[in-house]
């Protein structure tokens, strides 16, 4: 069990004040709201790469609000993903985890027998599943999606958007995702919560 | 960060606060310090502080090294005034045991500030001339010569140029930047020109000037005033052989060098010279040049290579090594391609005593550059 | 590595290293001189051997800026406007003097006026300009460096909708409109750092001139008799003069090139489109000239290192021959033979690398890191490691070789380490220099994304930091030992122990040997293409791994 209690934080104006949200093994909520809302602010505190001004996030009953965010095991998918130009897919999977399968794992996403590809030849949807199955390999107690779907086409995205929600159901990882997109947030998720 | 930042300047401060202080302490506490109370480690190694004296050829200093068993290990410096500023800066600090080629227009200071030791090595037969500025053990002759002005006897051939009779007659216009003398404060022959033109300028029977309007005189007329000697002689002199080596300009006609630099050129170039040296009464100066054991240095082995550059193999070579008079007694240079005879004893050298050297050397070279930047 | 009591320590050492040496060597010098400002800089006028060498200092610069630009504007024009079979490899040309050694140019002018080149040396109005082409063929490929970018990324549309406006319709009417306002910045930066290189002259100056000195000539010259109690005092005020006008002087040009630096950042093209160019044939004619100016020096060297010149009296032989290079690494001369300036030399630069990248690379991490939590803090350290750059490397050496005096004169020389000291001063600046540019315009989110997938501190740095900058990384390395290599005024004053000879110092000494040796020249020459060689292989890797947009200034 994965909960939030009473977030708060804010830079000139408040972007987030009180925010609870409590996520069952395998649930994936969406969080709506127009750009510049504080969604993004909200993952990146959550995440830990951003501190809160307030609030506590719990895991199976541990409180890591403390923890850097190296040490929370909790996955993120950028808006548009972040694979490292100097490392091959293969080798930027195992940055996840040394030791994992990364032909089961590139198999899962659909992109079999990437391993050896750079990074620069990956269309926008393979860099994201890409990313996503980096992401998985690290094995987070609960994945983070920031407008992952965003910058790609309407059809690509559809596909995506339920290629991933099957891969989460799957392994039964919970996950948050932020988006703009009320389509997008009501074929992914299980419960749509709406910012202000 | 800002404290730590802080806390540095701070003990910055205070380490070089003591040991500014303890460097005062060191200097002023210095009391003549008896051969008795000498304190040295023979480490095995020879260090050599000197310049371009070059008669310190490798088959010299391998032989010594092979002979006494010490390693030599040579510092080269600018020039002469670089060896003292060098003894001073390291006082009470162990950085050389042999000190070559200060001469007598520098010695004096380094005896005064006690940077020398009194070394053991056996001399004896030298020349008595040379023994006239100093004869203590705290530095001995090994090598000597007569500083005067030199021309080039195919442009100064009384036609062009005449050859000037007095040194007044250097400030005319038509030696106008053709005249090139070694700084006084840099160089040591530059430095003895200096010091002879003082005892000249006083004995000329002339009371309303003196050496110091010469000096301003002289840089209203362009002087070329280089760094050193090799400078002036090689890149400005017509006269010299510098017209052979890169970088050779030749525009002045007359320098300041050695009576026997024309000996040098002739034995060079088969006995062939078109440079000669002026004899003007009082215009030159007897120049000797010192070796000494350093203070603090390895007092053995700076005897032993005394005791061997005063040998008699090794120093009736000076004329032919170094281009310089052995100071041996009975030596002189040799006959061969004209050298003897294309060299010139002055007729009467400046007579200035080392105690006046000494106590006003500080003074002059003060007023020289006052007297060379007046207008 | 994002670690603060690293970068505590590092700043902390940085300040000691740079400030320690040259804070003992001015409380020494005060203890001399006495503490007056006016006396010191008095003391300039006073003194023969300083007496007009200000003017002479900034005479020289400036016009040594002038003919730069007047030389490199046409070929930057040239190479950034129009199409060029083996671009890069022209380009290469024209910037490789930048990374020569200064007695390595110095050798080359001396051979290309003296008696078996031009043979005008004997005209003693020639030394003059020779040093100014000789400051300019350094500094050519500042202005190529700084301006061919705003010309060669330029969109054409610019220009073209320029011809259409009235202001543009005549060729003059574009430069006024169009390109000097775009230029001006660029080129302005080009002749400020022109001016600083300069001003600071040495090894040029040394050589080329007759008696001339700039500051730092005269201030190497007159510091071997500083810093001793009641002897030679006014020459300690003349170095504490001349140090505050040259630290004033080149304070205010890097002040002003920085600013420079900024407004060129904002003309110049966020992307870089590769723009379709013509061809000019009659531009050979610029590009040719300045190719053969630029190798000539280098050339002349190398070929003068064979050549022996024996002349006497009775006639003139010349003759091919390997005798020079023989006598420069052999030991029968009694200076250190020029292999073992080769080990100095090589042991100095490897050694400096070692401690001047860790330094320089976790400063430039510092400041980055401090800019976003506290920007201003940030800045203060941004200038302090900007600092040494107004510090000449003459001034470098008195601080190392005073400092020495002050703390342990007899254990400092004992060391063959102690030159490093000096060359980890001069060298660490560029470093930060180098890697803060690529810090920046590294983009966050890969060490973000690093983070979330539960990368350690240090495997972050590993696995993603290093790889990432490889290429400015590189760059800075390279370029350090190159400085380290080339290093010759602070060398100059503090090499007194023959262990401590680098390659720079040996050429210097064996052309510095009187009475007419044939083998001297030829000597020189060789030692110099030794450095030369090393030089040229360092700059090609360099160019190779420079990443192609770093903004950086070198």
């Amino acid at each position: 069990m994965f909960s939030c209690v009473g977030l708060s934080k804010s830079f000139d104006k408040t972007l987030f004040d009180d925010f609870n949200l409590e996520l069952e093994p395998g649930e994936i909520v969406a969080i709506t709201g127009p750009s510049g809302c504080g969604k993004t602010t909200l993952l990146r505190c959550i995440s830990g790469l951003e501190n809160l001004d307030k609030g506590e996030i719990l895991f199976s009953g541990h409180n890591i609000t403390n923890l850097p965010a190296e040490e929370r095991k909790i996955g993120l998918i950028f808006q548009k993903p972040v694979l490292y130009p100097h490392l091959n897919v293969g080798k930027n999977l195992k940055l996840a985890s040394k030791n994992a399968d990364i032909s089961v794992a590139l198999d899962e996403v659909n992109l079999s027998g990437f391993e050896k590809r750079s990074v620069h030849t990956l269309s926008g949807g393979e860099g994201q599943r890409v990313a996503l199955a980096r992401a998985l390999l690290a094995e987070p107690s609960v994945l983070l999606l920031d407008e992952p779907f965003s910058s790609l086409d309407e059809e690509l995205s559809k596909k995506l958007v339920i290629d991933v929600r099957n891969l989460l159901k799957k392994r039964n990882c919970p996950a948050i995702l932020v988006t703009h997109n009320n389509i997008i947030a009501k074929d992914f998720a299980d419960i749509i919560i709406s910012l202000n | 960060m800002k404290s730590a930042l802080v806390s540095i300047f701070i003990f910055s401060m205070m380490v070089s606060g003591c040991i500014s202080e303890s460097i005062e302490e060191k200097l002023s506490n210095g009391n003549m310090i008896s051969p008795d109370d000498y304190v040295w480690e023979d480490d095995g190694e020879l260090v050599i502080v000197t310049y371009d004296v070059t008669g310190l050829t490798d088959e010299l200093l391998s032989e010594f090294e092979n002979q006494s068993g010490y390693k030599v290990n040579l510092m080269k410096l600018e020039d002469a005034g670089s060896i003292l500023s060098h003894l001073l800066q390291h006082k009470n600090v162990q950085i050389a045991d042999i000190a070559l080629g200060l001469d007598n227009t520098y010695l004096q200071t380094a005896i005064e500030n006690q940077v020398l030791w009194e070394h053991f090595a056996n001399i004896s037969g030298l020349y008595e001339n040379v023994l006239g500025p100093y004869s203590g053990p705290l530095a001995t002759p090994f090598d000597h010569g007569y500083i005067c002005l030199n021309y080039d006897t195919q442009i100064v051939d009384g036609e062009n140029l005449t050859v000037p009779t007095n040194l007044w007659e250097l400030t005319e216009d038509e030696w106008k930047g053709k005249i090139a003398i070694p700084s006084p404060e840099t160089s040591s022959p530059g430095r003895a020109f200096m010091t002879a033109t003082i005892d000249y300028f006083a004995n000329d029977g002339d009371n309303q000037t003196d050496w110091r309007d010469w000096w301003t005189s002289i840089s209203q007329n362009d002087a070329i005033i280089t760094t050193g000697w090799s400078e002036a002689y090689e890149t400005h002199y017509t006269g010299g052989y510098g017209e052979y080596t890169e970088g050779y300009v030749g525009d002045a006609h007359i320098v300041v060098s050695y009576c026997h630099s024309p000996g040098v050129e002739a034995w060079y170039s088969g006995n062939w010279t078109k440079s000669a040296a002026l004899d003007l009464p009082r215009a030159s100066f007897h120049q000797i040049e010192y070796v000494s054991a350093v203070e603090g240095g390895n007092l053995g082995a700076a005897s032993a290579f005394i005791e061997y550059l005063l040998s008699e193999d090794v120093n009736q070579k000076m004329p032919t090594e170094n281009f310089m008079y052995s100071v041996l007694d009975g030596s002189d240079l040799p006959e061969d391609d004209g050298y003897r005879y294309h060299s010139t004893i002055p007729s009467q050298v400046a007579e200035i005593t080392p105690e006046e050297i000494s106590a006003n050397m500080e003074m002059w070279l003060e007023e020289w550059n006052k007297a060379m930047v007046a207008v | 590595m994002h670690n603060k009591y690293l970068g505590t320590a590092s700043v902390c050492v940085f300040l000691t290293l740079i400030l320690a040496p040259l804070w003992l060597a001015f409380d020494r010098l005060v203890w001399v001189a006495g503490f007056d400002i006016f006396s010191w800089i008095n003391s300039l006028d006073e003194n023969y051997i300083s007496q007009g060498v200000l003017e002479f200092t900034v005479l020289q610069a400036l016009l040594s800026s002038l003919v730069t630009l007047a030389i490199g504007i046409p070929v930057a024009w040239q190479l950034g406007r129009y199409e060029w079979p083996f671009q890069s490899l022209i380009r290469s040309i024209l910037t490789m003097p930048f990374v020569m050694p200064s007695i390595v140019a110095a050798m080359g002018f001396m051979h290309i006026v003296g008696n078996e080149g031009l043979n005008i040396r004997t005209n003693a109005n020639t030394w003059f300009a020779t040093l100014i082409i000789a400051h300019a063929w350094f500094n050519i490929s500042l202005v190529i460096r700084f301006c061919e970018p705003v010309l060669s990324t330029l969109d054409p549309k610019m220009e073209e909708q320029m011809r259409l406006l009235p202001a543009g319709k005549s060729k003059l009417g574009r430069l006024r409109n169009l390109w000097l306002p775009l230029m001006i910045p660029s080129i302005a930066a080009a002749a400020c750092m022109t001016f600083v290189f300069s001003f600071t002259s040495f090894a040029l100056v040394r050589w080329i001139t007759l008696g001339e000195n700039t500051l730092e000539s005269m201030m190497a010259g007159v510091g071997s008799s500083a810093g001793i109690s009641g002897y030679m005092v006014s020459k300690n005020e003349v170095i504490l003069g001349s140090s505050l006008i040259q630290f004033t002087i080149l304070l205010f040009s890097l002040w002003l090139m920085s600013w420079l630096q900024m407004k060129r950042q904002t003309l110049l093209p966020t992307t870089s489109e590769t723009v379709a160019k013509s061809k000019n044939v009659l531009g050979w004619s610029v590009i040719l000239p300045a190719i053969c100016f630029a190798i000539l020096p280098l050339l002349t060297i190398m070929i003068a290192s064979f050549r022996i010149n024996e002349v006497d009296a009775s006639g003139s032989n010349q003759y091919w021959s390997l005798a020079g290079w023989e006598y420069a690494f052999s030991t029968t001369n009694s200076l250190p033979s020029a292999w073992d300036a080769l080990q100095n030399s090589v042991g100095y630069a490897l050694i400096t690398l070692l401690i001047a990248l860790p330094l320089g690379y976790i400063l430039a991490q510092t400041i980055r890191d401090l800019e976003k939590e506290r920007p201003k803090l940030a800045r203060v350290v941004d200038l302090l490691t900007m600092l040494p750059f107004a510090v000449s490397s003459v001034m470098i050496g008195l601080g190392v070789m005073l400092g020495m005096i002050r703390i342990d004169a007899e254990f400092f020389y004992s060391i063959w380490f102690t030159p490093i000291l000096a060359h980890v001063m001069i060298t660490t600046p560029f470093v930060v220099r180098i890697i803060l540019p690529a810090l920046r315009s590294l983009e966050p989110k890969y060490e973000e994304c690093a983070r979330t997938l539960g990368l350690t501190n240090i495997q972050r740095f590993f696995i993603i930091e290093i790889p990432l900058l490889r290429g400015s990384i590189l760059v800075a390395a390279i370029f350090i030992m190159a400085m380290s290599m080339g290093e010759f005024g602070a060398s100059w004053v503090i090499t007194r122990n023959s262990d401590w000879t680098t390659l720079p110092i040996i050429i210097d000494s064996i052309r510095s040997i009187p009475y007419n040796n044939p083998l001297t020249t030829p000597a020189a020459n060789a030692v110099s293409t030794v450095l030369m060689l090393i030089a040229l292989v360092l700059f090609v890797s360099t160019e190779k791994f420079r990443p192609t947009r770093d903004g950086g200034m070198f």
